[in-house]
């Protein structure tokens, strides 16, 4: 493990109301340069709503989201993007109609110069631009074994290859954090082994990572430490064995009958 | 078909049409005269509305406002035609700004609303002569005709051909957007704002720049409008003129160049050709537009999904 002690993303008190619910109330976690860590908990336990707050989708009611030690919670989702910090969705959320390689392409748009009238001109150095930006995603679905797919309408494949797309689609952006919202979501044990696999490549590629899951093969398997919510409100946290055999972790999860809350407090 | 293959054959068509002065009759000439205009009126459309996805129904503001800035600078300041045509692009592309900036982070049919009102107040402006300038109801008549290298260019030939140069730059940057950032970043906007913002896409500064972008197009086709009719009124800009052209790019196909040709050769050709059925006109564009919508919601001409 490349573990350091730089602390890059720390949620410091945070918490949420939407209207009389509170979403995510006093909840503190840190996420270190290196780790993968897991954020857990029973359906409606404020999970997504913990990934809106940090990307910028929500603007958190008390609290601080710091990243490298400075604030930015209240900056736009595009601001906390151009900080290295790049998710996917629990719902899928790929661009209709469009090709996978035009979806990953996506991914690069910070990290793309070309002006606006460079593009309308079409000037050469915009033109070497654009053919360059393809062969590097067209690297990046290779590695994620999507160049089959590279021309097909995106949200025309199965699930699980539309999961790898947005995936693959996070990564051209050279995140530093990537955050993912339930990967293993929708995919067969196969899928979900791959996944494993891939997600442990990234980490090892030197990519910091923050991730939802309710599949317990992949959150056992990759994680490195691991957060648990219910209600809005840390539970535990720690290795994934303490967390395990943690009585109150086992009793958020198998204790309650109200699974069918699909709820995430996602708009 | 290829991509390049489609180029090609519009390149083909294009210098073909150059020759429609040389065979055709005089109405023939005029028809597809203003025809290349208001082609490029609606693809200035599309780029809003089509592309960036966003309800632009006033779209006929930023044409009006080409057109009067020509109008103005030539009849009272003597500017010759292709000279203003800078200055009113410019100042569309400065009133689209504008505009823009404060609604376009409202959603879909808010927006709609906006763009109308917009239009209604622009109406007003032009037919209560604000500023003395506009020439009230009746607008602003003999205004000159483009003179291109010292030559004055007169004949309905010659109004022809700087109208296609004119369509034809607007092709090329067209299909240019197609294959750039920008014409990206405009339909990852129109598919899933959020998906594309947290991928560091700056969704207000890009609407903006969309609007200001078609607005400045539409400013460059007022410039030839004002000239080749050599008068100019409000009639020309009012609501009914933004619907028509918000109607070629739903019904042609949003983004889609050759569909909002055909768009306009169908809601601006058509009717001239048929000038007996004049009194049907809007029976048979209802329907048609009916039709189409319920059988091909897409558009007549799509685009085609046509990664590279």
């Amino acid at each position: 493990m490349s573990t350091n002690e730089t602390t890059l993303l720390e949620l410091d008190n945070i918490g949420i109301s939407f209207g009389g619910l509170r979403a995510v109330d006093q909840l503190n976690l840190e996420v270190k340069k290196g780790q993968v860590v897991g954020l857990i908990g029973p359906n409606g336990a404020g999970k997504t709503t913990v990934f809106n707050i940090i990307t910028g989708v929500y603007k958190p009611t008390d609290g601080r989201v710091l990243w490298k030690g400075k604030e930015i919670n209240g900056l736009p989702p595009y601001r906390v993007a151009e900080r290295g910090i790049m998710r996917t969705f629990q719902t899928i959320r790929l661009f209709t109609g469009m090709s996978v390689l035009e979806n990953v392409l996506a991914g690069k748009h910070l990290l793309t110069h070309q002006t606006w009238w460079a593009g309308l001109l079409s000037i050469p150095s915009q033109r070497r631009e654009e053919k360059q930006l393809r062969e590097e995603c067209m690297e990046i679905l290779k590695k994620l074994k999507l160049d089959d797919v590279a021309h097909e309408i995106a949200t025309s494949l199965p699930y699980g290859i539309q999961r790898r797309v947005e995936l693959a689609r996070t990564l051209a952006a050279s995140p530093e954090l990537l955050i993912l919202d339930e990967p293993a979501a929708g995919l067969n044990d196969n899928e979900s082994a791959e996944l494993n696999k891939t997600i442990l490549d990234i980490r090892d590629s030197g990519v910091t990572i923050l991730l939802v899951e309710h599949d317990m093969n992949v959150v056992m398997n990759v994680t490195d430490h691991i957060v648990v919510i219910s209600f809005g409100r840390k539970i535990a946290e720690g290795s994934p064995e303490s967390v395990r055999n943690n009585p109150d972790v086992i009793e958020a999860y198998l204790g309650k009958e109200d699974d069918e809350d699909e709820q995430e407090a996602f708009a | 078909m290829k991509q390049s293959v489609k180029q090609y054959l519009g390149a083909v068509l294009w210098i073909a049409a150059l020759l429609v002065p040389v065979v055709a009759s005089n109405s023939w000439i005029s028809i597809l005269s203003v025809f290349a205009i208001y082609a490029v009126v609606a693809l200035s459309t599309d780029v809003v509305l089509g592309r960036a996805g966003m309800y632009d129904m006033g779209h006929a503001v930023y044409f009006g406002v080409g057109a009067y800035v020509t109008a103005i600078l030539n009849v009272q300041y003597g500017i010759p035609i292709l000279w203003t045509m800078p200055i009113a692009v410019v100042v569309s592309a400065l009133v689209g700004i504008i505009f823009a900036a404060p609604i376009v982070k409202l959603r879909g049919d808010y927006l709609l609303v906006a763009t109308i009102g917009f239009n209604e107040i622009f109406r007003m402006v032009l037919i209560n002569d604000v500023g003395g300038v506009t020439g009230g109801p009746d607008g602003i008549f003999n205004i000159g005709a483009p003179s291109v290298f010292g030559y004055q260019i007169n004949s309905q030939g010659g109004h022809f051909l700087v109208n296609w140069v004119l369509l034809g730059v607007v092709l090329v940057l067209m299909n240019n957007l197609e294959k750039s950032r920008l014409g990206r970043v405009f339909r990852y906007l129109k598919e899933d704002e959020l998906a594309a913002t947290t991928l560091g896409v700056n969704a207000r500064y890009y609407k903006i720049l969309a609007f200001g972008l078609g607005a400045g197009l539409a400013g460059a086709a007022g410039t030839l409008f004002a000239s080749e009719l050599s008068l100019v009124g409000p009639d020309s800009f009012v609501f009914m003129q933004s619907v028509t052209l918000f109607a070629i790019v739903i019904v042609g196909g949003q983004a889609s160049i050759p569909g909002v040709l055909l768009g306009t050769v169908l809601m601006f050709v058509v009717p001239q050709v048929f000038r007996d059925l004049a009194e049907y006109r809007y029976l048979i564009f209802g329907l048609a537009m009916i039709v189409v919508m319920v059988l091909r919601p897409q558009g007549i001409w799509p685009r085609r999904s046509r990664p590279q």
